[in-house]
This record gives C-alpha cells, structure tokens and sequence, in this order.
C-alpha cells in the first residue's frame, strides 16, 4: 500500500448509486464545471493538486473480449480519485468543515451516504468506500500545493524583475530590489521533506 | 470536455485483469509484486515521461457493500485502475509510454485483457482508449503550468530564497552584479529531479536539513 508520496496521499473511493441518480449528478457536475466561482471553496482550501469523479455506468465498464465476462450490476458507480497534501483525518475534516455543502450534493445520491456533518459518520462512509493505490508517484514530493502556488508567484515575480532591473543604475537597482524581497517574502517559505507517518 | 482542465490532462484507465485457472500467482498478485517493487523517485518510468505529475496504479478488487438496505453484488473481473494528470494531449502521451517505458508498460499491462504489446504502436492506443472512461468533473488547482515550468518554479524559490539571505547586507552594485550572475546560472542550471532524489527515503532523523 503506498497511498503516500512526499507530502501528496493518493485517495480512492467507489461508492454505488441507483441508475436513475446518475443523470442528476451528471448535471450538477455540468454547473459545477460550468459555473467556476461555484469551485471557490475548493479553490481556497489549496490542499488538493488534482481531483477526479468519474461516474461509470453499470454497462460501461470495459469489456475487451467475449472471454471476459460481462459484469451483471445494477448499480452505476462513482469513483473518487484525490491527490492532497497534509494527512487522511486533515482532509475529511477539512471536507467537513469547509466543502460540506458541495459534497453531500455529490455524495448525497450514493446509497448510504450519511451525510458529511456530523464528521465521525462521515469518515465511517469514507473509510468503508476507500480502497488502496498500489503505486503512487510524484513529480515534486517535496512541495504541497500551497509551495506550488507561491513558487510560481515568486518565478513571476523574479523574471520580471530581470527584465526590469536591465540597465538600472545601483541607486535604482537598490530600491527594485528592496521592493521585490518585499513581493516574494512571504512566498519564499522552504520546500523539503515531509514528516513521516502521515 | 472533463478530462482537461487548462493544460492539464486527467486520464482515467480501467484495464480489466486476466483472470486464469488456478495458478501459482494469479495475475492481481503479481501485478501488486511488480508495482510494490517498481521506484517512486526519480527512478520511476513516470519520471521519464516528462510531462507526468502525479500518477496511480490501484488494482481494484470489486466495488463496496455499503450495507443493507443497499444491494450486495460484485464485479467478475477484477480491473487495473490506471490514474495519471499531465500536461498535453492523450495520443502524445501514450505514445510516448509505449516508446520510452516500453518495459514498464509491458511488464504492467501483461496481466489485462487484450493488451496488445508495444510493438504497434497505434494497436497500444486503441487499446488504452477502449479502456478510458470519460471523466466526469476534474478539478486542477494549478492548471495553467507544464511540469517543466513548475519544476523551474520551485528550483527558482529556493534558489532566490537562499540569494537573498546571502546577499544581505551588501553595497547596491554588488547585489546588482551578483544578481546578473546568480539569475544566469540559474536559468542554465539543470532543473529539479523529477520525482525527488532517493535520499528522500533515508529514516527522518538522519535526514540534512534543507
């Protein structure tokens, strides 16, 4: 089991839900998709890199020849792929607590789905539907989304600054300098390894 | 379309297991063996397609009972999840996985129905793509980026971090001529291993700091 690589856990989660639901949730996914400030929260939580659904339906899995046999399901699926920083309880909180609102509409056509207040039937739920990733990589194990973000800000920020200090006399270039250390500051927190038993 | 999101590409494969008469090791298990065994630094085949930022390989038993009154039922094949978020388009990408990790993909696919080897080329995408499932919302917090660009993002903070604290308290022009020199090494430097050095995977107490 190697749900953790650096600072990034891998989660995976399957929950059924009756056919009729799908084309719901298929719908709200659509506005959430279309309709971006609806995304806010998710945005601003800053915890996730990357985030899937993915909805298949009860004949959708592949099947790739007449030997392999056909599955015989009533229910369609919903999985659930995260890639997120900090540690398993951190995020359910963190969903519990902020995204609440936007999950029980996402989960709320799963069967059995309690709900993700109050947090200790919620995490039952998740704990139930979780399943495993055997193999897990990441190109930068040593940075969470947050030190993504700010790296960017402070690339930014410096090839401007390249740019701009170009033929600056000292006196000139002593005053840019002072304003970009001011710009970056609190973008230039260190990135490194994270702590183990996560 | 909801596999992509700005530049990001999110690929969602169920390749369906073989599953043989009673053997030794079924093909699950030694798909599992294979994977627990195979490098997740800058070792691993994902670290050679460049354009990768996070992938997963989960093999998938059967789907959950959440109890009753819910139904109970399960899957007759057990699939290989194969979850991967890069930048560019799909053909390129699988192209590139069938040339530069040929052995990889080989020694992973072996195990699931229909696989046709990476011998041809096309064959390997047709088959991927029998395989995808459409993704259904697909969220990226950064997805205007490649991964090279955001490699030289973290190696230019670190960098610039360190720069300034050295450079405190220094006459103007020499911070100046300093910088000229500092932001050209940088810009030539080699960027950050993909996938992190395996030094990472030394016990936490006799790790450096940074």
């Amino acid at each position: 089991m190697t749900n953790i690589n650096g600072k990034a856990y891998a989660m995976n989660a399957i929950t059924p839900m009756k056919p009729w639901k799908t084309p719901i949730l298929r719908l709200f996914f659509f506005i959430l998709g279309v309709v971006r400030p609806l995304q806010k929260d998710l945005k601003n939580l800053s915890l996730i890199h990357f985030a899937r659904w993915v909805s298949v339906g009860r004949n959708a899995f592949p099947r790739l020849s007449l030997e392999q046999p056909r599955e015989e399901l009533e229910y369609d699926y919903l999985l659930f792929f995260s890639n997120f920083n900090g540690t398993w309880n951190q995020y359910i909180d963190a969903f519990s607590d902020v995204l609440y609102t936007g999950l029980d509409a996402i989960w709320h056509w799963s069967e059995k789905y309690p709900g993700s207040r109050p947090v200790t039937d919620f995490k039952r739920y998740i704990t139930l539907v979780q399943f495993d990733t055997d193999y897990y990589y990441n190109v930068y194990p040593q940075a969470a989304t947050n030190d993504v973000k700010a790296a960017i800000r402070v690339e930014q920020a410096l090839s401007s600054f390249a740019r701009s200090s170009q033929g600056m006399t000292p006196e000139e270039f002593a005053k840019a300098w002072v304003e970009l250390q001011a710009e970056v500051c609190p973008d230039l927190g260190s990135t490194g390894l994270a702590p183990e038993g996560t | 379309m909801a596999n992509v999101s700005g530049k990001v590409y999110g690929l969602t494969i169920l390749s369906p297991i073989i599953q043989d008469d009673p053997v030794d090791i079924c093909h699950s298990m030694g798909l599992r063996w294979y994977l627990s065994q195979l490098p997740r630094d800058c070792r691993s085949p994902f670290a050679q397609l460049s354009s990768t930022y996070l992938a997963r390989l989960v093999v998938m038993d059967d789907v959950v009972f959440v109890g009753h009154p819910a139904r109970e039922e399960h899957l007759k094949s057990r699939y290989l999840i194969f979850e991967s978020n890069f930048d560019g388009d799909l053909d390129t990408y699988l192209r590139r996985m069938a040339t530069e990790t040929k052995d990889f993909v080989e020694a992973v696919w072996q195990h699931c129905i229909g696989f046709p080897g990476t011998g041809d080329i096309e064959a390997f995408i047709t088959y991927m793509k029998r395989c995808q499932v459409e993704t259904t919302f697909f969220f990226a917090d950064v997805n205007d980026q490649t991964v090279e660009s955001t490699l030289y993002a973290l190696k230019a903070q670190a960098a610039l971090a360190r720069f300034m604290e050295k450079q405190q308290g220094r006459p103007a022009a020499d911070i100046q001529r300093n910088f000229a020199e500092f932001y050209d090494r940088l810009r030539r430097s080699p960027g950050l291993p993909r996938g992190g050095t395996p030094s990472r995977n030394i016990p936490q107490e006799k790790r450096p700091h940074d």
